[in-house]
Formats: C-alpha cells, sequence, structure tokens
C-alpha cells in the first residue's frame, strides 16, 4: 500500500468539470456550484463477456 | 407497450435514475401497425422484437402455453434486456454531531470493487455481497463527546453497503451519483446494470395476451427451417388459439410476412371495409402469392432433427414479441435450512427473508387423510420449531430445567419428582404461556407413547 493515495475525483453533473473532495467537504463543483458530481469510471483493466 | 412489457420508457432512460428499470437491448419497431399506433406515435419507443414465429408442436416443452426459443436467436440478441436497480447509500448524521464515515479500504475480503475514497466506481464488476461503500459508523450515537481529539479509528463499526442480487449473470456498477439530501446528508445513488439473455422459465407475449414462458431453449440446428432456409426464432404451440380466438394474431402473423416480403408496414386493425384502412387479408394474401409464399401463410418445412420434411404445413411469420419483466432470475427460490422468526422460532416466511416453503393447511389436510402421522410429524414440527420442555405429570403444567443441578423441577409443584422431558413445536409452548397470561391454565395429560 503506498502511503498517499491519488485523491479521487468527480465529475460536475452540469459542466463537467473536475472535482476532487475531501472527507468533510459539501459536494459541490468548484466551478459552478452544481450539486451533484458523479464518479469517474474505474481506471482499473475490466473485462467483460459479451455472449 | 404493454405495462408489463419491456423496452424503451423514455428517451433519457439511460440518465434516470429509477429504482428499478428493465429496458430491452435491441427493441425493434412493429411490423404490424395500425393507424392509431402510428397517430399517438406508440411504436416510437419500441417494446419489443418482431420474432418468427412458427405455430406447430415441438418437444412437448411447449404445452400449455410454454414457448420453444431458438438458442442462435438468443445468441443474436432476441429477447435480451438490461435491468438497472438503484441503490442508495446515506451517510447519517447523529445527535451527538458525530456522523458516519467513508474510509479507504484496506485490503480486506469483499472490498476488491472500491476506489481509494471506498466508493465502487462506474465499470466495475461486482458479485454479490460486494462492497459498494466502506461506511463506518459511530459506536456511541448518544453522548456527546468529550475528548479533545474527537473519535478515534476504534470509535467506529462498520457499517459497510453490500449488493444483494442475484449471482449468475455479471453485474457491473454503471453509474455513481453523489449528492446532498434536504438534511445535509451526504449521500450516494449506485445504478447497477445487468445484461440478462433469456433463460427457461421468462414469460414472453404477443400483442393479443397471448402470454407463454420460456420451456425449453433448442439449438438452431434442431430447429425446422424452410426452403428459403427461414428458421423461426420461436414455436408456439397451436393449442393457443381455437379456446382463445386471437385471429388478430393469426392477421398478424400474415401481415407481418407480407410486410417483409414486400418491404411496406401492414396495417392490421379490424377495418378492412371500403372506407377503412386496414390491409384486408385477401390483399394480404396477395402479395404473399406475389413473393412466392402460400396465401395462406403456411410454409413447407424440414425438420431439423430429421432432415426430412414436416408431414403439414406450418403457419409460420413475424410476430410482434414481448419480452415482460417477470423473470426467474428475480423469482427463484430455494431453502434448506435458514433464518427463524424470533418470536415463534419457526423458518421465516418470503423470498425476500430466505423463507421456507409453507406447507399449508390444506396439504397437511391431504397427510391427514392418507394417514401419514410421521411425515406430519416431521414437517410440523422437527422442520419447523421443535422445543424440548419438561413436564410436570402430576398438575401438567410446564416446569424448567436447572443446567447447574441437572435436574428438573416444576415451578408450580415446587418439586421435581413427576417431571417427563417431551418435545413439543415452540409455537405451541408460545401459545400455553400466552394462555396463562390471560389468566386460562392448559395443562398436559402425559400417556405412555
Amino acid at each position: 500500500m503506498d502511503s498517499q493515495p491519488e485523491p479521487v475525483s468527480y465529475i460536475c453533473g452540469d459542466c463537467g468539470g473536475e472535482n476532487t473532495l475531501k472527507p468533510a467537504d459539501v459536494i459541490q463543483c468548484r466551478e459552478c456550484g452544481y450539486r451533484i458530481l458523479y464518479k469517474k469510471r474505474t481506471r482499473r483493466i475490466v473485462q467483460y463477456e459479451a455472449r | 407497450m404493454g405495462k408489463q412489457a419491456m423496452g424503451n420508457i423514455a428517451y433519457n432512460q439511460l440518465s434516470r435514475a429509477d429504482t428499478l428499470l428493465y429496458l430491452l437491448a435491441y427493441p425493434q419497431r412493429p411490423l404490424l401497425t395500425t393507424r392509431t399506433i402510428e397517430l399517438v406515435g406508440y411504436d416510437k419507443l419500441g417494446a419489443g422484437q418482431n420474432a418468427t414465429v412458427a405455430v406447430m408442436s415441438y418437444s412437448g416443452y411447449d404445452i400449455e402455453d410454454a414457448i420453444v426459443m431458438n438458442k442462435s436467436s438468443l445468441d443474436r440478441g432476441f429477447g435480451r434486456c438490461i435491468a438497472l436497480k438503484k441503490q442508495t447509500v446515506v451517510t447519517e448524521k447523529y445527535s451527538n454531531e458525530t456522523s458516519d464515515r467513508i474510509v479507504r479500504p484496506q485490503n480486506e475480503p469483499r472490498k476488491q470493487a472500491l476506489d481509494d475514497d471506498g466508493i465502487a466506481s462506474p465499470g466495475q464488476i461486482i458479485r454479490k455481497h460486494d462492497i459498494l461503500v466502506n461506511k463506518q459508523s459511530p459506536r456511541n450515537k448518544r453522548d456527546k463527546i468529550t475528548t479533545s481529539l474527537g473519535l478515534r479509528d476504534i470509535d467506529y463499526a462498520p457499517s459497510n453497503v453490500s449488493y444483494k442480487g442475484p449471482e449468475g449473470e455479471t453485474t457491473v456498477v454503471d453509474r455513481v451519483t453523489l449528492y446532498t439530501d434536504k438534511d445535509d446528508r451526504m449521500c450516494i445513488k449506485f445504478i447497477i446494470r445487468q445484461v440478462r439473455r433469456p433463460e427457461i422459465g421468462d414469460k414472453f407475449s404477443s400483442r393479443h395476451g397471448q402470454k407463454g414462458v420460456v420451456g425449453t431453449i433448442v439449438q438452431q440446428e434442431d430447429f425446422p427451417f424452410s426452403e428459403r432456409g427461414i428458421c423461426p426464432d420461436l414455436i408456439m404451440n397451436p393449442h393457443g388459439f381455437p379456446s382463445r380466438m386471437t385471429i388478430g394474431k393469426m392477421i398478424e402473423l400474415l401481415g407481418g410476412k407480407a410486410g417483409v416480403s414486400s418491404g411496406r408496414f401492414h396495417y392490421g386493425s379490424a377495418f378492412g371495409e371500403p372506407s377503412g384502412h386496414a390491409d384486408k387479408v385477401e390483399d394480404i394474401s396477395r402479395t404473399l402469392v406475389e413473393h412466392g409464399f402460400n396465401y395462406t401463410g403456411k410454409d413447407f418445412l424440414y425438420s431439423g432433427i430429421t432432415g426430412k420434411p414436416l408431414q403439414a404445413y406450418i403457419f409460420m411469420g413475424p410476430i410482434y414479441y414481448q419480452k415482460l419483466k417477470h423473470m426467474v432470475l428475480d423469482k427463484m427460490h430455494a431453502r434448506a435450512s435458514g433464518p427463524r422468526m424470533t418470536l415463534t422460532r419457526q423458518p421465516t416466511e418470503g423470498r425476500a427473508r430466505d423463507g421456507g416453503l409453507r406447507l399449508g393447511e390444506m396439504e397437511r389436510d391431504c397427510l391427514i387423510a392418507y394417514g401419514a402421522s410421521m411425515l406430519i410429524y416431521e414437517r410440523l414440527m422437527l422442520s419447523s420449531d421443535p422445543y424440548q420442555v419438561q413436564v410436570c405429570t402430576k398438575c401438567g403444567l410446564l416446569g424448567y430445567y436447572n443446567h447447574k443441578l441437572k435436574t428438573s423441577c416444576c415451578s408450580m409443584c415446587k418439586t421435581g419428582k413427576n417431571m417427563s422431558t417431551m418435545k413439543l413445536p415452540y409455537a405451541c409452548k408460545l401459545l400455553f404461556q400466552e394462555l396463562q397470561s390471560m389468566n386460562v391454565v392448559p395443562r398436559l395429560k402425559l400417556t405412555e407413547a
């Protein structure tokens, strides 16, 4: 385990800008103040089965 | 189309957050419509697929409205659907100014789907019991925090939120939304996606109320085929027609068949009179003959198993089929031993609580009539709520067992002389105690068995 993990960033539902959140932060976009944030897609490699 | 049918529900269906949403993976527009359907725009949102249906008997797995499905059609995407489920997680705030927290996961089991922020991210494949949010709640939720440092790690107990879904098909986190609700609590919404292909027991229906369940799935190699190489997507039993009198379905088949061969959508309503606009069966038949089909819509088919021609001509053509939202995956249930109710110590009820299958009153009547006493004993007591009691043979009331002295004793007679041990359902003992609390005294009279 690395000691300093990269902060996870979230995408604003309105302007699409990236945001980082700290545990006690209010969920709000820094750019436009929109209050819904989406999580970014996983960066891990995933393999789906198409059948 | 119908309220149980799967399909598109709205143009924004993939950005919505419904509690439960069933979508069809490849919806189609019906080949046979009516003017009203067009005017209302009913076919703008597809709710089914045009399946080539052969009306014939096949294998016996098609009796009682069951449907025989072509496996290759399923591989090509027929009846494939997407189930989207919502799961909401709230980080609660408590009266002592503490709150839940979401922490970074350590390398623990069932937490492999989690990100560094303790929340599973979209695209992640999850399985049953996988944790979606690594949430912790404070152990003390009432008293004021007196220490200046605030809460430490040991003051938190894990209150993880996991996925409780069926196993089998791969399940993926589709979308994760973070927001604050009206009480200023942080909430996380998960949209969880599952792609399902039809399986035995899934329910399908045409637009004529001819619903049926998939009875078996057969390889295309074993399916009948016509001289043109047309192979049906599903086989429907002809016994569904006479009693139900769904003439519309037969006309749909004819109209659909004429539609695919002529490249024009046909109208299938009942208004075939000169002032109406519907295509009459006579005209449809003419179109069929023009394209080299029999005017009755019947085809010359070969058996896929023997390769020989079938004895009869088979009524075959496209019918718009809908997948209904009743799927076995959501309904199947079985239990051996499992959770019990605290009050009666009997097995719980219902699939959601992993409940037992009830041997009801009427089933019990049958067993009594047959005289299967040992079976009744086993079902109603041993497999349900057996309980060992100490009975005083003198007063007939229930006593107790003293584990320290290893003797049983009657609390009424204040002696342990006339005690005997027996088994009875816990619910029975409960009834006795409840009666006693109402000043009714049930007494047991024991005989040698």
